[in-house]
């Protein structure tokens, strides 16, 4: 296993393609493959993406109840690259709902809580954590938090990984990042910043604003830094400096379900497999990976060849 | 047919010391009848069985009796079941424990398994770092599918 994803909030995603969908309206879904339950939570797509690419990774994280159980089961056949180990608690894990509309464009997700987790279940966690960072090489940390935990579980887990020497990754949400910094800084982080359009705290609005959030996290010691801006483009910023990445191609915005966790694991693949590469170079493969993704409509990851073509039409522009 | 076919790629394990309140919790959770005990590289050094755990938890001479009804004293029981919860798990561990290899063939997994009377074995990489489990029904299934 040469990766660790973690996904402290796992969910069992429900997709249903609905051509038309309508709120207050009655929907009949045409065929079985219109309606999809795969596990879900980004840690775990992450080990999904991976295992497209060859690449072995352990998902670890907490799960609940029948839900839980439903999840792992399926999960479990996925690939035989991914092992699992998740602490099982009693409440229910959630399940992610998304309403994906072909004809419209359009697509909704409901999102649920999660159970809430004891003090007790993190501690078996961490415990069963620290063992399995002896055998790998990076570390994924993404994803949102169930009810009872803050970022602080994020930043105490990098740091662990990150004195054994291990790659660390994050995606996430400001609210969480911004705790988690304060306890140890990434390698690479590629801020959530869906619906909040916030980065260590300051609200992003003009291209000068992102470019800035970017900046600031490589001063605090990132090397490589990732941002959403609009739909297809991404601010990118090393030590070396801050790029555009774009593209000319159509992207879809019903198809984007999962493409934030491509992103990631292509980066994590790219990191391990070429030593040698550039941080600007493994952001380039990621956007491509994320690219690859949307030619998809449900949550099925990307495979190397399909990455390595989108990455003939990704455009860089240097910005500061 | 391999092992590696029909495993399950669960590394769920506990450290030597681990308590067995934590592997009871585990087992009650994940609906599991053992769990591996391994150092701190993922090396199986023991297991832990619902067997390991009931065999401390009572008078040595009540296997031969088959019924509580022999217990002269159910809270002198209730007492070792107590003091067991904190105990580290290294003291009820069997070791070395009984493992099998990704690449065994079932048919041999199948004999280790009537020959222990074991339900569930530790899977293992050459250097006997945990890959995930084997369990009876998992042999079953692949006997019931012809591929034994």
């Amino acid at each position: 296993m040469k990766v660790i994803t973690v996904t402290l909030n796992p969910a069992l995603d429900r997709e249903f393609i609905i051509e038309g969908f309508a709120v207050n309206a009655y929907h009949r879904i045409k065929t079985q493959d219109h309606m999809v339950m795969n596990p879900g939570g980004k840690g775990i797509n992450v080990s999904m993406a991976l295992a497209k690419l060859g690449v072995s990774s352990i998902a670890v994280g907490i799960i609940g109840g029948y839900t839980g159980r439903v999840l792992l089961t399926e999960l479990n056949k996925v690939s035989p690259l991914i092992s699992t180990s998740f602490v099982h608690i009693e409440e229910e894990t959630r399940e992610n709902i998304v309403i994906v509309d072909p004809v419209n464009h359009t697509m909704t997700s409901i999102n649920s809580p999660g159970p809430r987790v004891d003090k007790k279940a993190v501690e078996l966690l961490l415990k069963r954590y620290e063992i399995y960072l002896s055998r790998a090489e990076a570390v994924v940390l993404s994803g949102s938090l169930p009810q009872g935990l803050t970022g602080e579980i994020y930043g105490k887990m990098a740091k662990m990984a990150r004195e054994k020497g291990r790659m660390v990754f994050f995606d996430m949400i400001d609210e969480y990042l911004t705790e988690a910094l304060e306890i140890c800084v990434p390698d690479v982080v590629k801020p959530d910043v869906r619906g909040s359009f916030t980065v260590l705290g300051e609200r992003l609005e003009s291209l000068e604003d992102y470019v800035e959030a970017a900046a600031s996290l490589v001063k605090r010691g990132c090397k490589l830094v990732v941002i959403s801006y609009e739909i297809k483009n991404d601010v990118v910023a090393t030590q070396d400096g801050v790029w555009l990445i774009s593209t000319d191609e159509k992207v879809e915005p019903e198809n984007i379900l999962g493409a934030g966790d491509a992103y990631v694991a292509a980066m994590v693949y790219k990191r391990l497999t070429g030593t040698s590469t550039s941080m600007l170079e493994i952001a380039k493969f990621g956007y491509a990976a994320a690219l690859a993704k949307t030619k998809k409509l449900t949550k099925e990851m990307p495979e190397y060849e399909e990455i390595n073509r989108a990455l003939g039409s990704c455009t860089l522009e240097r910005l500061r | 047919m391999r092992v590696y076919d029909v495993m399950v790629r669960d590394v769920t394990a506990v450290t030597q010391d681990d308590s067995v309140e934590n592997v009871v919790r585990i087992m009650a959770t994940q609906f599991l009848s053992g769990v591996p005990v391994v150092t701190e590289d993922m090396r199986v050094i023991g297991f832990v069985s619902e067997s390991d755990i009931i065999r401390a938890a009572i008078p040595g001479y009540f296997s031969l009796l088959q019924s509580t009804t022999f217990i002269p004293d159910m809270s002198q029981f209730l007492k070792m079941a107590a003091k067991l919860k904190d105990k580290p798990v290294r003291e009820i561990m069997a070791h070395p424990p009984l493992v099998v290899n990704e690449n065994a063939s079932l048919a041999h997994v199948a004999d280790l398994m009537i020959k222990h009377n074991v339900k569930i074995l530790p899977v293992v990489d050459e250097h006997g770092r945990l890959l995930g489990v084997i369990t009876r029904t998992n042999i079953v299934r692949a006997a019931m599918e012809g591929y034994l």
